[in-house]
Order: C-alpha cells, then structure tokens, then sequence
C-alpha cells in the first residue's frame, strides 16, 4: 500500500488580506444561487429574473473588449496616498456596451413594466446613459429612474469586476476606512464569512460594485470600527446562514453571510434573499450601512 | 424627491411597494405580509482570551440578553477567534469545552475548606480565606526558613512552601507574584500555565 509521510506542519501561509473577483464563474455562481434561493420564496419571481440577470451579466463580462487600467503614475499616486486605484466615476466606454447586452438579452423574459424600461435604455443618448450612472454612483439618484438603475449597475458591475480583476492583490493595500473598497473605493454590500484553508472563519466585506474582497476583522463594527456593543440578528427559526451584524455604538448595519452555515451563500444574492431580515431590523431602529446595486429606491418617506 | 444617500441604502417594508421591486412589475406584497410573522433572535458577539494557559488563545463569545432590558444573560457558544494570530481560530480540547466550564455546576466560585478530620468542604469568606493562608504560610516560614546553609553562606531561603500562580495574570500580575513570593525566599515557583 502507498503511504504518506503526514505533515505536522501548520500551514505557512498567510490569509489573504484581498480576494480579487474571479470572473470566469462570478456571476453564473449568482445566477445559480439566485435560482436556488427562489424556490418557495415569497419574492420568488423576482429572485428568478435577477438569476438571469446575473446569467446576463457573465455573458457580458465574457464578451467584454480588453479594458486599460488606470495608467501606471496614476496606480502609483493612489498607492502613496493610500486610495483605491479605481476611481468609479471614470467609467470605461464598454460599460455602455455592456448595458445593451444586457438589456436585449433580457428584454424577451423580463415583466411588461421591465421590458418597457429596458427598451428606453436600449436607446437613450450616451450622455443620457453616463447621466443615469452619475446619478447612480453618487447614492442620490432621482426617484424617476429607480426601474432603470439595477441594469445601469448590472453593466457597471461587470467593467469594474473585469477592471479589479486586472489589479495586482500584492500591490493592494489596505485603507484607512475599513468599509470601502480598496479597488475601487463603494461601500461594501455584506460581509462574508469564509471557508477555506487559511482564511477559514474570517471574515471579508464583499464590494458592492467591483466584488473585490478584503479581510476586516470579526466581532468589529464594520461602520464604525467599535467592538463595544456588536450584535448578531437572525430572523428565528432561520439556519443563521444570513444574520445582521448590528452596532448599538452607531446604530448601524450590515448583514454577514456564513459559509461555514452553508457553503453556497452569495454576499449579493442572499442579501436580497433576506429583505425579511432588513424589514425587522429597520423597525429596531439601525441604519443599512452598505447598498445592494440590485435593489434601489426601497426607503419610504 | 430624490432620494439622499442614507436612504440609498435603506431597506424597509414601507419603502417595497415603490422599490425597482414593484417598479420592474414584480409584486413585493406577499413579502411584506409575511414579514409580520417573523421575529427577531440576538446574541451579542464579544472577544476574549481563553484562561486556561499561558499560550492564550483567542476567542469569540456569543451571548444571549441585553443589558440594558430585564433579561437573564447566558453565554450560548464559544469558539476560536480566526483573527487572532496565536490560534488562528483553533482550540485545544479544553478551549473547545470552554462553555461548560462557565457553565459549569462544579464550578468553584468561593472559596472553601475541609477541615482537618472532617469530608465536608465548608464555605468561607475571601478574608478569612487570606488570614488563614497568610497564617500558614508564617508559621512554616518561621519554622523552616534558612538565613545562612551549613558553610556559613547568606542565602535567605525558604524551601519548605511552594507556589503555584495563575495563567490568567497578565505580566504585570505575573511581575508582582515574583517580586512577592522571592521577597519571602521561596525557591518553589511555577504557574498553572504550564500544566
């Protein structure tokens, strides 16, 4: 019998303190979460059309012509003053390219009301576009657009997880403001807690925009960075897949997703399988401190 | 009205009914309704150092109850902090069974004596507990101590007594137990860390 000296030796390496997206499966992983999470679910037709959505999104990143980063001076001036090297306000031209995919490719399975929208996109002006994507990034866009906007996101989640996917994770740093990016500098859309051989339990905060990861501590308030008064919710009797991490220091929230509770769990996808979860801890009075780029406009008043 | 960025990120069950939801003709009803039926569960999540031993593995400690409301606290799960750079989020068997030690009904939480010629072990307070040890400790240090050894040489020693300290002291703690327990010249000193 063939036998194998067993190694004592505690593994030497050390967790990766970045996660760039891998986008060969990034989205079609969506897509299939979102399938699986629509069953019995009482959103269930709408987590089915952000599934093909997300199918959408990897058909787009696939067809996507090669995009130029940032030039090498402008990588380093952002490395010596500590800021994301990608600046999402510069949006590479293909983006719009993107969005048209993405709408045609829809436009045959979405609703009446979707379809209706996704046609305008199809043939708005460029600068109507760049519009739409301004207002958007800037987290104050006008009430008007709300139906239009998760496809303006689509498109602008794929350039820039193709764009961050390019960087280089040894070149990366960590920023002074542990909840946003350090690719592109957006606010992180949830926490997830990974499994793995060195990174297992750690937690990364998930981008809402370029799906980079980084590693940010456990048991820390990811708003702002007390570890006094943090709390996990779960709805109950839920599997505690997805909780919400809340701060009694600054009355703040992000949901964590736990792959140790099921390893398919999608920091988007069950985010917006678990809206139940941000109703309830809304009325307890703690504010979202991330968005997800898929949902838009669900604040009253 | 536009909407401002803390509302950007807002999610809540008012808010559906006008969310891309609704407007991309998809029907968020059923999931307001159904949200009526669900209720919050909470645990606070806290970090800690495990107090077994010296190599102090850190963990995490998650509770049930709040403070601030009129409910029992009770510690529900203990496990290994994977950002701690120690144990990288592993325990030892004891660490692992941290939880029913706290928890524990065998758990020494005062002190206590078995006097001599009796089985019982009887409750007693912290002060007479220190009067009796420090009593002890004087009379077999008056019996027993060594000023000079048989050549005549000072070496101010007391070998009969020795000490054994916590693993739960910090280095100042620990810096205070020697400079203590040498200053009266015992030569046995060892910590329960090593144990």
């Amino acid at each position: 019998m063939h036998s194998q000296a067993i190694d004592f030796h505690p593994p030497a390496e050390e967790a990766a303190a970045f996660l760039l997206p891998v986008t060969t499966t990034l989205f079609a992983d969506r897509a299939e979460r979102f399938e699986a999470l629509a069953s019995e679910h009482s959103l269930s037709d709408w987590l089915r059309f952000l599934a093909t959505l997300s199918r959408a999104q990897q058909q787009a990143l696939k067809a996507l012509p090669p995009l130029a980063l940032p030039s090498a001076d402008s990588l380093r001036q952002a490395r010596t003053h500590g800021m994301p090297p990608l600046d999402p306000s510069v949006r590479p031209a293909a983006w719009r390219d993107a969005l048209h995919q993405i709408a045609s490719t829809l436009r045959l399975e979405a609703p009446e009301a979707t379809r209706t929208e996704l046609d305008a996109l199809l043939v708005v002006s460029d600068a109507a576009l760049e519009k739409l994507a301004d207002s958007l990034m800037s987290g104050e866009p006008e009430a008007t657009d709300i139906a239009r906007l998760p496809f303006v996101a689509a498109a602008l989640q794929v350039v820039f997880t193709q764009l961050a996917s390019q960087l280089d994770a040894g070149q990366l740093q960590a920023l002074d403001a542990h909840n946003v990016c350090p690719c592109c500098g957006s606010p992180a859309v949830a926490s997830v807690v990974r499994l793995g051989a060195a990174i297992n339990n750690l937690r990364y905060l998930h981008c809402s925009l370029c799906n980079t990861e980084w590693n940010v501590a456990r048991a820390v308030c990811t708003t702002c960075n007390s570890d006094k008064a943090v709390a996990l919710h779960e709805v109950e009797g839920s599997q505690g897949a997805v909780r919400a991490e809340t701060c009694d220091s600054c009355k703040g929230y992000l949901k964590i997703a736990y792959q140790e509770k099921d390893p398919r769990v999608d920091p988007v996808a069950d985010d917006l399988a678990t809206l139940a979860l941000d109703m309830l801890v809304d009325e307890a009075g703690y504010q979202r401190s991330g968005p997800n780029l898929l949902l838009i406009g669900a604040y009253s008043g | 009205m536009n909407m401002n960025r803390r509302q950007f990120f807002k999610v809540c069950s008012a808010g559906l009914s006008g969310s891309s939801i609704a407007l991309m003709g998809f029907s968020p009803t059923a999931a307001q309704a159904e949200v009526r039926t669900f209720k919050l569960a909470r645990a606070t999540e806290t970090r800690n150092i495990c107090p077994y031993c010296s190599v102090s593995c850190g963990v995490l400690i998650y509770s049930t109850g709040d403070k601030s409301k009129n409910s029992q606290s009770a510690i529900i799960h203990i496990e290994g902090d994977p950002d701690n750079p120690v144990n990288r989020g592993t325990l030892c068997p004891k660490g692992a069974g941290l939880r029913d030690m706290i928890q524990s009904a065998n758990r020494l939480k005062w002190p206590e004596v078995r006097e001599a010629g009796t089985n019982e072990w009887k409750r007693i307070s912290w002060m007479e507990a220190f009067e009796r040890i420090a009593k002890h400790m004087k009379a077999d240090r008056d019996a027993n101590f060594m000023a000079q050894n048989k050549d005549g040489v000072t070496v101010n020693r007391w070998t009969t007594t020795g000490f054994l300290a916590s693993s739960a002291a910090p280095n100042e703690a620990g810096y205070l137990t020697v400079k203590t327990i040498r200053a009266l010249g015992m030569t046995s000193i060892d910590t329960q860390a090593r144990i």
